[in-house]
């Protein structure tokens, strides 16, 4: 059974409905890195919040490990692209905010047991700020006194806290310069090799997606007024060469720009 | 055109930053003991601009005399700081802060009630329209119902106050809730939190500082009704002074209280800025 499955998930927005999505037949196998790729406005946010349960289908359902989810939980960690980190917490604070309200609520946080496992969620999350490669003494810091790559950096850290089985990211290296993008891009696919963490990446950037997914779906409009459906739906080779990206990157921008019937395509390693 | 000098970009240095801003007052002070010289050169009993003096007279009178209305007798050898907590201005300030105490306590109600409404679609939905409309009624022209209902003691006067500014926390609250981004509520629940997290561990806390910057703003209206309180029916408090001397053209001593009000105002707003600062060191003002 697929992790993630969608049946016929449509939505329309406002009122006389418009449609934004239109009978989106996804599935995704646990481990996978699909990149969802778009034009801004087709809808790829859309279908990440659907997923996510932030946002309603208004026809199909969506599975996820066979189960229906009516709102945002445990199972799909994220990573937004902006107000990722929570800004009246410390780095640390944050990355431990997961595992202590994972475990405590409101009452048994009084308990000397909390203070207890407190310290073990302090040690791990000094295991994760070294990971993403922060140094310790950022630990005490706000999110405002970090870079933009830093926060971003934090902030998947934080998803990763709670060891979520999917982790869905929502153009979460758009607002970065190129070199920290690279370098952002390097991180997330270490992680991903490293804890074999399924991952959902939205993004307009077709070179990103070609290399970071281990499968691209572009999503399209047949017409301006019309839902996006899948327009393609490709396996990336791995490793995928870098003398292939720019034929990939020409494919993919066709298809996303000039829509047609979904097409099942997988590139053969050179 | 250019007037041979910048208006926008003007800079202006230490010297003249510290002299310009305490030019009013220099004025308003100078103009104030001018006007009040010539009126006592005129009629040496003139009631309406005190001379310096005079205030000072009836200002030591009201704070180290006893009140007036006072049983207590203090022995002749008391100290200047006996005297002073049994004076009218220390009977005076603690009458009215202590209803200006309990009525910020019960604020806090207000900002818990916003918080959900702004959270909670339900509660959003049931209180909603009704404190929209209640925000609209002139609190003031409530203080006869409230004096009928209530009665004309203490409880009265809370209530006014309650009713004067309540809505408008609420409302406030309710907006720096809707304000805060979908992300953060939808990352909280991503991360395991619960409903009630979500309300107080990461909504509450981040409103904090703004919801503390729209009761400092708002103190003016609480000071506005428990005046207006007072005035009207009291035996005590800073504002029943003022409206019993007044009786008296006892200028001498309502300028002094006017200031000192002031003077506590400015005290009770410069701590909650503090404090404020003090809390939320992540704070960026915008």
């Amino acid at each position: 059974m697929a992790l993630i499955e969608t049946k016929n998930l449509s939505v329309d927005y406002g009122t006389p409905a418009r449609p934004v999505l239109t009978t989106i037949n996804l599935s995704i196998e646990e481990g996978e890195f699909v990149c969802l790729l778009g034009q801004t406005g087709c809808g790829k946010s859309t279908l990440l919040k659907l997923i996510l349960g932030a946002e309603r289908p208004t026809g199909g359902r969506i599975l996820i490990d066979g189960v229906e989810h009516m709102q945002p939980d445990r199972t799909r960690g994220y990573v937004p692209q902006e107000y990722s980190l929570f800004p009246d917490k410390t780095v640390l604070d944050n990355i431990t905010f997961g595992p202590e309200v994972s475990e405590f609520n409101i009452f048994t946080r009084l308990t000397p047991r909390y203070l207890r496992r407190r310290r073990r969620f302090r040690d791990e999350a000094f295991g994760y700020i070294r990971r993403i490669g922060l140094h310790e003494r950022d630990a005490r810091k706000y999110p405002h006194q970090l870079s933009g790559g830093m926060q971003q950096r934090v902030a998947i850290a934080q998803a990763l806290a709670t060891n979520p089985r999917i982790l869905l990211m929502d153009e979460a290296f758009s607002a970065l310069d190129p070199g920290t993008r690279k370098d952002m891009q390097r991180l997330i696919r270490q992680l991903w090799r490293d804890t074999g963490i399924t991952v959902l990446f939205v993004t307009h950037n077709t070179q990103e997606a070609l290399c970071l997914g281990s499968r691209v779906i572009v999503l399209a409009k047949e017409t301006p007024d019309s839902g996006a459906h899948i327009a393609m739906d490709l396996s990336v080779p791995e490793p995928c060469h870098e003398h292939q990206i720019p034929t990939l990157v020409h494919h993919l921008e066709h298809a996303s720009g000039s829509a047609r019937e979904p097409e099942e395509a997988v590139l053969a390693t050179a | 055109m250019s007037f041979g000098f910048q208006l926008v970009h003007a800079r202006p240095g230490r010297a003249s930053t510290l002299l310009l801003s305490w030019l009013l007052f220099a004025l308003g002070v100078g103009l104030y003991f001018y006007a009040s010289q010539r009126r006592h050169q005129e009629n040496s009993e003139d009631r309406v601009m005190p001379t310096v003096s005079q205030m000072f007279h009836g200002m030591s009178d009201a704070s180290v005399k006893p009140a007036e209305d006072d049983d207590a007798v203090l022995p002749d050898n008391a100290s200047l700081r006996q005297k002073f907590f049994a004076s009218m201005l220390w009977k005076d300030t603690l009458a009215s802060s202590r209803r200006f105490i309990l009525s910020v306590l019960l604020l806090i109600p207000a900002v818990l009630l916003g918080l959900h409404m702004g959270l909670f679609p339900y509660v959003g939905v049931v209180f909603l329209r009704f404190v929209l409309f209640f925000d609209k009624i002139v609190a003031l022209s409530l203080l006869p119902i409230l004096f009928i209902a209530f009665g004309i003691d203490e409880l009265s006067k809370i209530m006014l106050i309650v009713v004067g500014v309540t809505p408008t926390i609420i409302l406030d609250t309710f907006n720096l809730t809707k304000g805060v981004p979908d992300e953060q509520v939808v990352k909280a629940f991503t991360l395991g939190a619960d409903d009630f997290d979500v309300a107080y561990r990461v909504v509450m806390r981040q409103i904090a500082p703004r919801v503390l910057n729209s009761i400092r703003l708002n103190l003016k209206a609480v000071m506005l009704f428990l005046f207006a309180g007072e005035m009207i029916a009291s035996t005590d408090g800073l504002a029943y002074r003022i409206a019993l001397l007044r009786r008296h053209m006892g200028m001498d001593v309502i300028i002094p209280y006017v200031l000192w009000v002031a003077l506590l105002l400015f005290l009770v707003d410069l701590a909650m800025r503090l404090v404020n600062r003090k809390l939320h060191p992540w704070f960026q003002e915008a």
